[in-house]
């Protein structure tokens, strides 16, 4: 097998005002060509010489500056590479080649209610996520009314989250969510979330962190682009097209159809 | 995976609520709950007494035979169940691995701790057990701990090798299950080493040689009887009979370093 080429990912805390920092920045995966899962299989390849897998590059030469304050949102098709960049910057993939500085603390939101178990209570499940996103028992103790305030679902707590509709989970997701205090922030479609009246506090939370905040966020909404954000990239196969103003992105995002 | 990371406060918030919610979640839905961490094993003691003890006899001159077996059956539970839960542990978490980004060995922990809990659980009934018998207390209880430890270190080294590559092969899965049914034969669990020893002195100096044999034996000699054949006592080459200890060091560090080496793509691989 070939030795995989690794990228770095450095956090540092630094007096500039560069909050994101990528350069050269590629990934790619590897696809396994059969079923290559297993033992047997694996064993086989390497008889026959043949790789079991395929690789399939996700991002390609990315380079990008992001400053402390700036709101950027992240355009693009499905499969064209968005998630993999912001999961890259989250940490949770190792880059391939390039380098990544992150300056501050991160918070990342890929998924909301990572970690939450149908067969927990709703208490339990604030617990567990917060332990996920980073807080202590004492500082979810402190935050704990505020949650399920927010969330508007204060009589179910000793509930168990199976007994949740969608809606109330990602409800209660996002409540605790929101409580995370970072310098940067990653979001992925997590905007708009519950009925009509939750969907208004959600706005009202991202129109709070808009120029307190750094904030990358991933979506398909272009009204959300054009509402937030203060610059835009269009990511088309694994490469930023365009970074502009979120009015031109988002013209240009259209324009991928037409 | 420096030092001071691995026990940041963030990492320890994050293991204790992890551990908390394997113990929760392991019993959910039965009727008897967390009695069955202390049933199944007094089961499997059970069976094994009536067929070894009773029926084929043996360990007839071991003081306080029944209790000796089931500190062998306790202590043998609980390096099966902190290696299988340790080598699924990523596969189970695989979730949370693909949507953040936190130290990987902080999953195997978790799971592994679950069986720990369980392990001291039926720990006070063995010693229970073991007053009933007529065993007497002695101040080499107190070393029991430190052969606890060995067995731990060397079941979380397993699971972080045999962990890791389960991520990608997860025949290792099954593997490992028919190589416990092996070891558990290897073990003198339910046979005594006298046993042995009486047929070939060499076969029964092998077996002592097993890192898992002689932590158990050490319990037994340290909490039952002082009777109990040890690596110790049984072998003359004092430098075989560090080799057990040595051998768990060796499995624990290589076990870390291929871990974290290989940590960094289980988000892509899982």
């Amino acid at each position: 097998m070939a030795k995989r080429e690794i990228g770095s990912r450095k956090e540092i805390i630094a007096d500039n005002d560069i909050a994101i920092h990528v350069s050269n920045l590629s990934k790619s995966f590897k696809l396994p060509t059969e079923r290559a899962f297993g033992l047997k299989q694996a064993i086989f390849n390497r008889i026959r010489g043949v790789k079991g897998f395929k690789k399939q590059s996700v991002l390609s030469d990315i380079n990008l500056d992001i400053k402390k304050g700036e709101f950027i949102g992240i355009v693009g098709r499905n499969g064209s590479g968005k998630s993999t960049f912001l999961k890259t910057l989250a940490g949770i993939y190792y880059p391939e080649k390039g380098e990544i500085i992150i300056n501050g603390s991160l918070i990342p939101f890929i998924e909301l209610g990572v970690g939450f178990n149908p067969e927990l209570t709703g208490r339990e499940n604030v617990y567990l996520n917060g332990a996920l996103l980073g807080f202590s028992r004492s500082e979810v103790d402190n935050m704990y009314d505020k949650i399920w305030k927010f969330a508007e679902l204060e009589e179910f707590q000793d509930q168990k989250l199976k007994n949740y509709s969608s809606g109330m989970q990602v409800r209660l997701a996002f409540s605790i969510a929101i409580r995370a205090k970072g310098d940067i922030l990653l979001l992925d479609e997590v905007l708009a979330v519950g009925d009509a009246a939750f969907q208004k506090k959600c706005e009202d939370y991202f129109r709070s962190l808009h120029g307190n905040q750094t904030v990358v966020l991933v979506t398909h909404s272009m009204e959300n682009i054009t509402k937030f954000c203060d610059r835009a990239i269009l990511i088309e196969k694994g490469k930023i097209v365009l970074d502009d103003k979120p009015k031109i992105v988002a013209k240009a995002y259209k324009n991928l159809w037409s | 995976m420096n030092i001071p990371h691995v026990f940041n406060k963030k990492n320890r918030v994050l293991l204790s609520e992890l551990t908390k919610t394997d113990f929760k979640l392991r019993y959910q839905g039965s009727v008897l709950g967390y009695l069955w961490a202390l049933l199944r094993p007094l089961m499997m003691f059970a069976i094994l007494y009536v067929v070894f003890a009773k029926l084929l006899r043996f360990g007839g001159d071991i003081p306080h035979y029944p209790v000796y077996l089931l500190t062998g059956t306790t202590m043998w539970s609980f390096f099966t169940e902190c290696t299988s839960q340790g080598i699924q542990a990523m596969i189970i978490r695989g979730d949370l691995i693909r949507k953040i980004s936190f130290p990987k060995y902080i999953v195997v922990v978790s799971a592994t701790l679950t069986a720990v809990i369980n392990m001291l659980i039926n720990l006070a009934v063995v010693v229970i057990f073991a007053l009933i018998n007529g065993v007497t207390p002695s101040w080499t209880w107190l070393l029991v701990p430190l052969s606890l430890v060995e067995l731990y270190t060397l079941a979380l080294g397993i699971s972080f090798l045999l962990g890791a590559i389960n991520v990608k092969y997860r025949d290792i899965t099954s593997i490992w299950d028919v190589c416990v049914q092996a070891l558990f034969y290897a073990v003198p669990i339910i046979y005594p080493v006298s046993m042995v020893a009486s047929s070939s002195v060499i076969a029964a100096k092998i077996i002592l040689l097993n890192p898992i044999a002689q932590a158990i034996q050490d319990i037994r000699h340290n909490l039952i009887t002082h009777e109990t054949i040890t690596t110790w006592n049984y072998l003359e080459n004092p430098l075989l009979e560090f080799l057990p200890i040595i051998l768990i060091i060796f499995v624990l560090v290589f076990a870390a370093l291929y871990f974290r080496k290989k940590s960094k793509f289980f988000a892509e691989e899982i």
